[in-house]
């Protein structure tokens, strides 16, 4: 039996990390981007708990807490603008979205 | 108790009035809404205003929060900027929300909301806490650009921004559990004893999240390989928005990394210098064609906002590599850059009140005409954004080439000076454009009104900074403002 250290948390934050990114960069379905962005916030809080427990110390998992309201207040806000969104062209696709090209 | 409660006043007064103000919401007409909000934001600014220069460096209950929270001149200068960026906003425009049927009471609410969450920001003396300061300004700045919600182009502008701002927010985040890792705590002042005490460490852990967390800054503050939202969010959101994106949240991402790099990471800084010079480079180059292919003001003033920020990253550059000058130099220039794009931005919006049109070069023609006094004040913002001598925007980039070239970096001067005769271009165009050509437009009367007063106000204090003594007490010209800017830069370093 294998024991979990460390290091195998970190690696699984980091998986989770990447899978966010490429979540982020590859999806065009709105909702899905939520989604991703969720995995890359949560994926830092395992990072967070894992290496205060290393530590000895709770401050990394209160700050797990205050990154799990961010995350929840940032979905709040963009699910608003994703309903209003959806309301009056009665798609969540990222390709609609080419008014302005920067 | 009560001296730590004073210590946080102005940050409790303007998160209290942004309560107030969303219970008086539904009661209130727009008209007193807007001024309780001003109330509340002036009655913090008097208090920051007095605190200036008599406070020495200390933290607010220490006990409890654990020096989380950083009160210091330094913190108190941007404090100030922030709340007197929201009072001009919501001063210069009152004329517009009321010309536009979308605004409701809460716009005051999340603007008193956003000041607040800068201020943490430029106290937070710990690194989560920075991030959730960001998170609160940035949350209402995206509800703010989506505010006009029957237009798709701002919806669409706040999804953007939206998108990619939480993306890199996750990087801020990312960074800081490195740092955690690495140090095993998040406190400025722990990490700078880690890093800058000599010893057998691995400061790779360190170095990656500093990395993150750069990107984070440099993302929000638009250089050049993050700037692709720049121009679309500045276009997409309301002119009043514009005007408080530009002028007052870019200046807080400066808080939060002049604070790392003084005091955290300034053993580290020689490697940073590098990566800064490169996007310091691409910033410079790339925010010149943007601004120099638009044909929309708007667009064009978001284009050169990215080339301001590349001035600043020139002096950021040299703190690395030894520059006493560099530091204050950027904070000389935050206020130049502040006084003269509020200016511009109230301008625009102040015109565009009474027309629904894009705003390009063409609708400027013959402006001098129709508005001599407006169009004389928006020449001089144009000026000092330019660096023409006389104004405030020539000596904040007097400052930061002075930095560049005390700490080697002579090229990098030389490609400021050369992005700096290029922006003359777009922004003469403009100045060429209302009076040079016959107007096409009839004549109209247009009344007398206070935003354009406090315009006024702001053109004086432009010259004023570029070429003012000490002659009239309590307000700073070019030299007392450099004062104030190394005495912030002092208290920020003398926590060590």
């Amino acid at each position: 039996m294998m024991e979990i250290t460390l290091q195998h948390y970190l690696v699984l934050s980091t998986i989770l990390f990447a899978i966010g990114l490429i979540g982020v960069m590859r999806r065009k379905n709105l909702l899905l981007l939520f989604f991703a962005t969720e995995i890359l916030l949560n994926a830092v809080n395992i990072a967070f708990a894992a290496i205060s427990s290393y530590y000895g110390d709770l401050t990394g998992q209160m700050f797990a807490f205050f990154i799990i309201a961010v995350a929840a207040s940032e979905v709040a806000v963009g699910l608003g603008l994703l309903v209003l969104w959806y309301k009056r062209t009665g798609k969540i696709d990222l390709d609609a979205m080419t008014s302005m090209r920067g | 108790m009560f001296e730590q409660l004073f210590l946080i006043l102005p940050m409790a007064i303007v998160v209290m009035g942004a309560f107030v103000l969303l219970l008086l919401s539904k009661t209130f007409s727009l008209d007193k809404l807007n001024l309780v909000a001003v109330f509340f934001l002036s009655l913090s600014f008097i208090i920051e205003i007095l605190r200036f220069g008599t406070t020495t460096v200390c933290y607010s209950f220490p006990e409890i929060f654990g020096k989380m929270y950083i009160i210091d001149d330094f913190s108190i200068l941007f404090d100030l900027m922030f709340t007197a960026g929201a009072i001009l906003t919501l001063l210069i425009n009152t004329a517009y929300f009321k010309s536009r049927n979308y605004y409701n009471g809460e716009y005051f609410a999340l603007i008193l909301f956003s000041v607040f969450g800068m201020m943490i920001l430029a106290h937070s003396n710990e690194l989560v806490t920075a991030f959730i300061a960001l998170e609160i300004a940035s949350l209402s700045v995206f509800a703010l650009v989506g505010y006009h919600k029957y237009n798709k182009v701002s919806s669409e502008a706040m999804m953007k921004y939206m998108i990619l701002g939480s993306m890199t927010g996750a990087f801020f985040i990312l960074g800081t559990a490195f740092i955690y890792g690495a140090v095993g705590s998040t406190n400025l002042e722990d990490i700078a004893a880690y890093v800058n005490v000599p010893a057998e460490k691995d400061l790779v852990l360190v170095l990656i999240g500093g990395i993150f967390i750069m990107v984070t800054i440099l993302f929000k503050m638009g250089a050049v390989p993050f700037h692709s939202w720049v121009v679309d969010v500045y276009q997409g959101a309301p002119f009043p928005v514009t005007m408080f994106m530009a002028s007052t949240f870019k200046i807080a991402l400066f808080a939060i990394a002049l604070r790392l790099s003084l005091i955290d990471f300034a053993s580290l800084n020689i490697v940073w210098s590098e990566i800064l010079q490169v996007i310091t480079v691409l910033t410079l180059i790339g925010g010149s064609f943007l601004a120099i292919t638009q044909k929309s003001i708007k667009r064009m003033l978001a284009g050169s906002s990215v080339v301001h920020s590349g001035y600043m990253l020139i002096a950021y550059s040299s703190i690395g590599l030894g520059s006493d000058m560099a530091a204050p130099a950027i904070m000389f220039y935050l206020i130049s850059y502040f006084l003269s794009a509020a200016g511009a931005f109230g301008i625009l919006s102040f015109i565009a009140t009474g027309s629904k049109k894009m705003m390009t070069y063409e609708d400027f023609k013959g402006f001098s005409e129709r508005r001599p006094y407006l169009s004389a004040m928006m020449a001089i913002f144009m000026l000092s954004l330019s660096g023409f001598p006389s104004t405030i925007g020539f000596l904040g980039k007097f400052y930061i080439f002075t930095s560049a070239i005390e700490s080697g970096q002579i090229l990098l001067a030389g490609l400021g000076i050369v992005t700096a005769f290029i922006s003359v271009y777009y922004y003469f165009k403009l100045i060429a454009m209302m009076y040079f050509y016959p107007s096409t437009d009839q004549q109209k009367k247009f009344p007398f009104d206070f935003s354009g007063l406090l315009i006024g106000v702001m053109a004086m204090m432009v010259i004023w900074g570029g070429v003012g003594t000490s002659l009239i007490p309590f307000i700073p010209g070019a030299n007392g403002l450099i004062d104030i800017a190394k005495q912030a830069i002092d208290s920020l370093q003398n926590v060590l």
